[in-house]
């Protein structure tokens, strides 16, 4: 009989020690976050007190910004990455606290409108970036990493689908890159293409929700265009969030037909672990809003909060995007990203210019 | 997946996501600020 395979024993980090661990850099985050804030309210104050031309640059782009400074020059010193990892659970936290200012008929009508464009932009995307990674002569679980990742949710998608398929980590890295990188780009095309166009803010909310690819980024170029904007971002995002299980679903159905990945057991745990439960989150406080279980001042209280967790966010989305990193992985999937990402871009603003006119938003 | 001696194999402890976290931190603050242990939030 052969003998037991016997592993190493690890020793666990201490709770204790892996809390202490994130704080230098949450201290980072809310320094950039808070140091945007500042320049906001005084490199405007301060250019118009010296009758100096200078844009209007809001917090978000000064945080975004700085953390690109930091990311690109000195890079991020060891003892912060841990905590600059967290900029994702205060995007979420920030989501769900978002919920308090959407009453529950605003998310239904807006919902239901978001869902369908999110079914046609899910089905055009897929179908889209399958067939151009079919011409480019991708890797067929690559291709299914980026369809996944420029149809649904970004990073999120791809690490969930690239356990479901068992693709390799070097697709699942190309990918990724390719996604972080356009989604960098989006920050700073997208509120320029709405204005160049007059979207209004509905109309460029949805439009962003429905084309960037990275929750975080999403946020971020909805609420450079504005509040209200940044808001309909979100809840359009959180919609095609919601789909992601569905999508992983299939895929790994797909490809476990081919011989290529483990069959998928029970459907319906697979589709509650793959759900991303802040959306769930953002529910229940909009319920809970709805039916004025907040009183006026503290909706607003929950708002201001939702916007210092974004802040944060905002921060972490600047010093997580390194440019060289970005360029070590290779032109082909960019180059098939960005097409995609363009003529995605294209066809959802189609959708959101003749949803606006028929229904009205 | 890894073994034990007995060649059994090791159950992974049982952790909360990052999303489920985010959520019980968003819901302990509203519940917080309801609750008037933070009256005001500044901007």
């Amino acid at each position: 009989m052969a003998d037991a395979v016997v592993i190493p024993q690890v020793q666990p980090v201490q709770p204790a020690l892996r809390f202490l661990r994130l704080i230098p850099g949450v201290l980072l985050l809310a320094a950039i976050g808070y140091a945007g804030k500042l320049l906001e309210q005084n490199v405007g104050r301060y250019a118009k007190a010296h009758h100096w031309v200078f844009p209007n640059i809001e917090y978000v782009l000064w945080a975004i910004l700085l953390g690109l400074l930091i990311s690109n020059t000195v890079g991020v010193p060891e003892i912060f990455r841990t905590g600059v990892a967290t900029y994702e659970f205060w995007l979420k936290a920030g989501i769900v606290l978002l919920g308090s200012r959407f009453l529950l008929g605003d998310i239904l009508k807006l919902g239901g409108v978001s869902l369908l464009l999110v079914a046609i932009e899910i089905t055009g995307a897929i179908a889209f970036m399958t067939f151009l990674g079919r011409v480019f002569h991708l890797k067929p679980k690559l291709i299914t990493l980026l369809a996944v990742g420029s149809a649904v949710c970004g990073v999120s998608a791809i690490i969930a689908t690239k356990g479901a398929i068992d693709a390799d980590d070097e697709d699942s890295s190309f990918s990724i890159a390719a996604i972080l990188a356009l989604g960098a780009l989006a920050l700073f095309t997208f509120p320029l293409i709405g204005h160049y166009l007059h979207l209004g803010d509905r109309a460029y909310g949805i439009w962003a929700g429905l084309a960037v690819d990275n929750t975080a980024e999403a946020t971020a170029a909805g609420a450079l265009y504005s509040d209200a904007a940044g808001k309909l971002a979100v809840l359009v995002k959180s919609t095609r969030n919601a789909m992601i299980g569905f999508v992983v679903l299939a895929y790994a159905i797909y490809w476990a037909s081919q011989g290529q990945a483990k069959a998928v057991g029970n459907k319906a745990a697979f589709l509650w672990q793959k759900f991303p439960k802040f959306v769930l989150g953002f529910l229940l406080i909009s319920v809970l809003a709805t039916y004025q279980f907040f009183s006026k001042d503290q909706v607003g209280a929950l708002g201001n909060l939702s916007r210092w967790a974004f802040l944060l966010t905002f921060a972490g989305v600047g010093l997580r995007t390194n440019f060289r990193d970005m360029r070590k992985q290779g032109l082909r999937p960019f180059a098939v990203g960005a097409i995609g990402e363009v003529v995605i871009a294209v066809f959802t603003l189609g959708l959101v210019v003749g949803a606006e006119k028929l229904f009205g938003f | 997946m890894g073994s034990n001696e007995k060649g059994m194999p090791l159950k992974k402890p049982w952790r909360l996501s990052l999303d489920s976290w985010a959520v019980l931190v968003a819901l302990l603050a509203a519940l917080l600020v309801r609750a008037g242990v933070f009256k005001h939030i500044p901007w």
